[in-house]
């Protein structure tokens, strides 16, 4: 799980792609040096306490000090950082044999040893005390009963990891993001959780010694984070790598103020609007970058018992979602910079396929007539004199809808509003509310059965409904382009995400089946993958809309990187060409 | 008598914003920990967390941040540390929150001083020039361009500043760098913009304010007998116009003092990239990092009580008139 939010960090801070296909220089600069200043709009990280963090800038600040096991490239492949070579998974896919390099060490000159990655699973990740935010990925299902996987350490440099259940992803998900805390430090903490949150070594990332390519500087808050090269970094030993004095994170209130510092000269990276490619691709001293994502927009249709009676019908969700057209939100939102989506496998997965699933909403399959008709054989419209169909509820009243969104995001106020023109083109109307995101959380999203003490929570059963009736609600969410089946959480009956009630026993099996031995064949998860897919896609219990492409501008200066779907995975290797 | 006066006056003036600062934190401090937020909704937003059972991690986060215990058991710590020094921990920043403060209120301090005088110095300056002036073109230039000062956005504003003066002529750097020395010359200059955006609004309402209380006092016999006196006119307007002019809008600018410190300023620091107050009471009300906003507002609350008493004090000064009672 916490594969999602690292894949939404990636998207939003430092980012991924393959659009441009320029090869990545491999020499190395003459001369080191430069600051490299990021511009953001967005919000100040939390802390740089990463395990208590819950938000992507924070643990973003954290990784340009402390690394984790291992990366990706941009073909996916797994490039090793803290890992002294490959993950060793046994035949039978229950115990991972994880060895890391002998030249880590801590700020101190003390080791790094297997014990610390060991003391960070079992004291901290998996204890009761700290909540780490991300345990599920840690934790598996065994006779009903959820249980934390097993650690042990075998040496200074290994250490294994055991499970009962088969989870072929499990290094994906969870192994390759695994970054220690210094145990003789957090130790005098343990237990504490005051004193673990306000331990000044974990708020300074005093710790971190050669782990990471940087080295804290200074954080001034909602202002600038700034890193300086760490010369001790264990890859730079080879390579003199990392090649800028400073990496800092610039926090600027608006897009408009991002763009004119980009513009003007004063930062060096930044994010680029869709609407402002063109002018910046124009631009002499700007490089911009176009390269594909693993977030995806969707229209979500409540099919629990306070949304209406159709959306329970497939029949009546395919209709909908014909009648959206994908290319429109393709061209009039992401004014191009995107590619539709029919699945929640992103198009760069090697699990992705189009091979039977069907394509609502594009090509021939928009089409508002016979959206019509389909709604009029189940039930929802009359023919009229003419041999029209007007669209209309089981009772011969209009249809008139709510779709909810969260205000202040442009992107999910326009796709709401395109939604509702879409829909009352075939007689539906749709009233749109925009309501903030704890509201939206609290009386929309968790649920409990009516009548009951439950706890609201995000799928409390098929009887649960949430405290405000709701028809649609329009979200973005991500898929780890490699280990897809993490989105379980949103499709199986149990889900934990699945607030919508969708509920398909194929399905559910599947991916159970993918986190299972048959699933260690390839060319097995493969066929689970693509069954997936279409029977998520015939049942549409979402209309997966676009996974949109995300736009980098960099100052021309900047050399060595690898454009692709993981653009930022050999950032260390950056460098000015005239610093 | 005047003396003794003044010392009790004040404080009695004391001894009510002590009741007031109290009454301030108790409505702040309650009414955003009854509200609907809570520092545990961001990990419910989470969607990996959101997998957790919510209550779970609710009541987690609440231990972590001692939000478990009884409200009033929370109100009871927090005002007794606040009375020892300690205002707490913040969660969105993790910091003390004396050290938040101690780090940001610089950057909102230099950039309100620095367009205070800028407004009131020029909105004075131009109001009383124009009144002198009434009824010519540069009368009518000043109104024009006063009205155009109050209508402007200052977040349009300070764009345009941007795209005019940094991305286009490349004078001003497009963002301020907190990086300079405070006392600088390049810190004087990296403030420009942000002055201008901040001030500029409240120049032409001074504009418009010291134009009309000049007119008045111009109307006025005591103006009349200077004149026949043969007082020069810089003198009859310098000494006797201004002085009485200026009382009414030292009112207004106190006021406008303790309405940019709770947020006037937050638009020009967001557009300019300034770490000042305003950013981070804005962020710290969305985070639901009470111990922030609590803090923020006593502040805030202590500057409105602290000018307004200063006002008062220089009213006598100006106007011996006023007495304390």
């Amino acid at each position: 799980m916490k594969g999602l939010v690292i894949l939404l960090l990636m998207t939003l801070v430092f980012t991924a792609g393959c659009g441009n296909e320029t090869p990545a220089p491999s020499q190395q600069p003459a001369e080191a040096g430069g600051i490299f200043i990021e511009g953001v709009s967005g919000g100040d990280a939390e802390t740089l306490n990463w395990i208590l963090a819950s938000d992507g800038s924070s643990l973003s600040y954290a990784s340009y000090t402390i690394g984790s096991l291992a990366t990706y490239d941009n073909d996916w492949n797994v490039v090793l950082r803290h890992l002294a070579k490959p993950v060793e998974a046994s035949g039978d896919g229950l115990t991972y044999t994880i060895t890391i390099r002998d030249d880590l060490k801590w700020s101190d000159g003390t080791r790094v040893t297997a014990e610390d990655y060991v003391y960070t699973l079992k004291n901290l990740m998996f204890s009761d005390w700290l909540n780490y935010p991300y345990q599920t990925d840690w934790q598996e299902m065994v006779d009903g009963e959820t249980i934390f996987v097993e650690v042990e350490a075998v040496d200074q440099t290994t250490f294994v990891i055991t499970r009962q259940t088969v989870d072929p992803e499990f290094a994906d998900n969870a192994i390759y993001n695994l970054t220690p805390y210094p145990k003789h430090i957090a130790v005098k903490y343990e237990g504490d959780v005051k004193a673990f949150t306000q331990a000044e070594e974990f708020n300074n990332l005093s710790y971190t010694g050669n782990l990471g390519p940087y080295r804290f500087k200074e954080w001034i808050r909602n202002d600038k984070y700034v890193v300086e090269r760490n010369p001790d970094y264990y890859l730079g030993q080879e390579d003199d790598s990392p090649y800028f004095e400073q990496y800092v994170t610039k926090m600027l209130g608006t897009t408009a103020t991002v763009h004119a510092a980009l513009e003007a000269g004063d930062i060096t990276y930044s994010g680029i609007d869709p609407e402002k490619v063109a002018k910046f691709t124009e631009l002499e001293g700007i490089n911009v970058y176009t390269v594909p994502t693993s977030a995806y927009d969707l229209v979500i249709y409540n099919m629990r018992n306070n949304g209406w009676d159709g959306l329970k019908q497939k029949e009546v969700r395919q209709a909908l979602s014909m009648s959206i057209d994908k290319q429109a939100v393709i061209n009039s939102i992401r004014l191009g910079f995107g590619d539709p989506a029919f699945s929640f496998i992103p198009k760069p997965s090697p699990w992705y396929t189009e091979e039977g699933v069907p394509k609502f909403g594009y090509g021939p399959l928009h089409d508002k007539k016979k959206a019509k008709e389909m709604l009029y054989a189940a039930g929802y419209g009359a023919r009229q004199p003419d041999g029209s169909i007007a669209v209309q509820d089981k009772d011969g009243k209009p249809l008139k809808l709510t779709l909810v969104t969260t205000p202040g995001s442009r992107l999910a106020e326009d796709l709401a509003f395109l939604v509702k023109q879409e829909l009352a083109d075939i007689g539906i109307e749709v009233e749109v509310k925009l309501v903030p995101w704890p509201t939206l959380l609290r009386k929309h999203v968790m649920n409990k059965v009516p009548g009951s003490d439950q706890e609201p929570r995000n799928n409390n059963g098929p009887e649960a409904v949430s405290e405000e009736p709701w028809d649609f609600i329009v979200m973005v969410f991500n898929t780890h382009p490699i280990a897809p089946s993490g989105s379980r959480v949103f499709f199986s009956t149990e889900g934990g995400l699945n607030f919508w009630g969708y509920s398909n026993p194929r399905v559910d099996e599947l991916f159970v089946n993918i986190r299972s031995k048959e699933a260690l064949d390839i060319e097995a998860r493969k066929s689970m993958y693509a069954e997936l897919s279409q029977l998520i896609a015939e049942d549409q219990p979402v209309d997966f809309l676009s996974f949109p492409r995300g736009n980098h501008g960099f100052q021309a200066n900047v050399e060595g990187i690898d454009v692709g779907m993981r653009l930022s995975w050999n950032y260390h290797k950056w460098y000015f060409s005239k610093p | 008598m005047k003396k003794a006066g003044l010392r009790g006056y004040i404080i009695k003036r004391l001894i009510y914003a002590a009741i007031i600062t109290w009454g301030v934190v108790t409505i702040t401090f309650v009414l955003l920990r009854v509200g609907p937020m809570s520092p545990a909704d961001k990990y419910l937003s989470n969607m990996s967390a959101r997998t957790q059972d919510p209550a779970q991690v609710v009541a987690a986060i609440e231990a972590r941040y001692g939000l478990d215990k009884p409200i009033y058991e929370q109100y009871f710590d927090y005002v007794v540390n606040l009375a020892r020094g300690d205002w707490g921990w913040s969660f969105s920043n993790s910091l003390p929150v004396v050290t938040l403060i101690r780090r940001h209120w610089v950057y909102s301090f230099q950039l309100i001083l620095l367009s205070m005088l800028f407004s009131a110095t020029l909105g004075i300056l131009i109001g009383v020039f124009s009144a002198v002036k009434r009824y010519t073109r540069t009368d009518y230039l000043a109104t024009l361009f006063s009205f155009i000062g109050i209508s402007i956005p200052n977040f349009w504003l300070g764009i345009m500043l941007i795209l005019i003066f940094s991305v286009q002529l490349g004078w001003f750097k497009s963002y301020y760098d907190t990086g300079l020395p405070m006392f600088s010359l390049a810190n004087l200059k990296a403030l420009v913009l942000p002055v201008i955006t901040l001030g500029t609004g409240m120049m032409a309402g001074y504009t418009r304010y010291a134009r009309s209380a000049t007119l008045d006092n111009l109307k006025q016999d005591f103006v009349r007998t200077a004149r026949a006196k043969g007082l020069p006119e810089r003198v009859v307007i310098g000494k006797h116009v201004l002085r009485n002019a200026i009382l009414p809008i030292i009112t207004i600018i106190m006021f406008d003092l303790s309405g940019i410190v709770f947020g006037g300023a937050y638009l020009t620091e967001i557009i300019f990239g300034i770490p000042g107050l305003g950013r981070v009471s804005f962020n710290a009300l969305f985070a639901s990092d009470y111990p922030v906003v609590v803090t923020i507002t006593l502040i805030g609350a202590m500057v409105v009580l602290l000018t307004n008493l200063a006002t008062d004090i220089v009213y006598t000064r100006l106007d011996p008139r006023i007495r304390y009672d």
